[in-house]
């Protein structure tokens, strides 16, 4: 058995001091012609084999990093998304507060300005307003938008104020057509309308369009404060009075800050506000 | 299990010149042959050693287009030794394998520079040495090491014998 093992290994050195010897006598080409001949069609399907392989890895890794690439891009989408909508909001609240910020400063009375923490949108129709009792705020005082009027106070507490909207049925402002100086009240209706009540019949001039003011009787709001457009005009044929439908010129759905009248003054309003009367 | 013998050395001889360079790191790729020679001596004995070093040499000889019979001559060399001695080998120790294939291929290198000479081979040996053969060798050891440890692990999972 060892012996064989010696032969064998003998024999193959031979083979290969043989080969190296012819070689040497320029015999090198016939001897790697002859190997050439086995090894090449085995490297043909070697190569070929290493190719598909590659190959195959290749597209896997492709893929791969197409998936991966994929799922970043899409994440990536999200939050620009997100930080798009963020933007967005932060542009609205700007616009939203610079244009409260115009009003105010344009105003010739002390008003406050106050975010709305809360809304009540069922019987009763009310926003909790950030100011309260410390910010001199009182009942009574009005609310407005850079729209229009939005309310008044109805109740205040240490940090918050709860404004009454002027769609809510229990309340009534005294207002007038700004077009025809007609008199009347505007009250809330549960469907979230106003209706311009109590005018006279000699006020039938008003049409549908025209503009709803404050009158400034009774005290609480200043004169002239937007309130809201003649949607549809009712009239009872015989009776006394008859009423008008308004919408209400601030969006009460949207209003996100408000404007409280804590001061006084007698000037007419509507000229500080915007919209064509 | 004949045809699949052949099947490993002739893939394995000439694996170097197509799957090797996918190995390749910087300027150096393992001697694929060289391994799987010592591998098929450390589990077949010297015979096997011997003829795989020999059929893998050979077709890396005629691959590289050098001197035929060189590398054959080196690799039958190193099947025979190892395939006499691994019985007392414990490979599953890593830190036999690496060291083990690092020396086996430093000698082999050896070997065939002092073989080449014979044939007025113009290459220094410092420079073949210290650029081809010793990171070769490194290479060699670290990519034995983890044939031995696969292998092993495969046989761990199904309940094998030790492949030795």
């Amino acid at each position: 058995m060892r012996v064989r093992r010696f032969v064998l290994l003998v024999s193959v050195l031979g083979v290969c001091l043989l080969l190296l010897t012819l070689q040497t006598r320029g015999e090198g080409a016939t001897a790697g012609q002859v190997v050439a001949l086995v090894t090449t069609p085995l490297q043909t399907v070697l190569t070929k084999a290493n190719r598909a392989a590659v190959g195959l890895w290749t597209t896997y890794l492709d893929w791969k990093n197409v998936r991966s690439e994929n799922r970043r891009l899409r994440g990536e989408v999200e939050q620009l998304r997100v930080d798009s909508l963020r933007v967005r909001e932060t542009e609205d609240e700007n616009a939203r507060l610079r244009r409260l910020l115009t009003l105010r400063e344009r105003l010739p009375l002390a008003t406050v300005a106050g975010e709305v923490i809360a809304r009540e949108w069922s019987w009763a129709r009310s926003l909790t307003v950030n100011r309260g009792r410390g910010d001199n705020v009182l009942r009574m005082t009005p609310a407005i938008a850079p729209e229009g009027l939005v309310g008044r106070v109805v109740e205040v507490r240490s940090g918050t104020s709860i404004v009454q909207l002027l769609t809510d049925p229990a309340s009534t402002v005294g207002a007038t057509v700004q077009r025809t100086r007609t008199p009347g009240i505007v009250e809330g209706e549960p469907r979230g309308t106003a209706r311009f009540k109590y005018m006279a019949r000699d006020g039938a001039a008003i049409q549908i369009g025209d503009l709803v003011v404050t009158s400034g009787l009774g005290g609480v709001f200043p004169k002239g404060i937007p309130i809201g457009r003649v949607s549809a005009i009712i009239d009872r044929g015989s009776a006394l009075f008859h009423y008008a439908t308004l919408t209400p010129v601030v969006d009460f759905s949207r209003i996100e800050e408000v404007l409280l009248l804590t001061g006084q003054t007698a000037q007419d309003l509507v000229t500080y506000f915007p919209g064509d009367r | 299990m004949r045809s699949a013998l052949l099947l490993v050395i002739f893939g394995g001889g000439l694996a170097q010149t197509t799957f090797a360079p996918a190995l390749r790191i910087g300027d150096i790729t393992p001697d694929i042959p060289l391994v799987m020679v010592v591998l098929l001596a450390l589990r077949r004995g010297p015979e096997i050693g011997c003829l795989s070093g020999f059929v893998t040499g050979l077709l890396q000889d005629a691959a590289g287009g050098g001197f035929i019979g060189a590398q054959a001559l080196t690799k039958t060399l190193v099947g025979f030794c190892v395939g006499q001695v691994g019985g007392r080998l414990w490979v599953q120790e890593p830190l036999v394998q690496i060291p083990g294939l690092v020396a086996l291929s430093l000698l082999e290198g050896i070997a065939r520079f002092l073989l080449l000479q014979i044939f007025h081979f113009p290459g220094s040996f410092g420079d073949l040495m210290l650029y081809i053969v010793l990171p070769q060798s490194l290479y060699n050891g670290v990519v034995g090491a983890a044939v031995v440890l696969t292998l092993a692990g495969v046989e761990r999972l199904r309940g094998w014998p030790s492949w030795r």
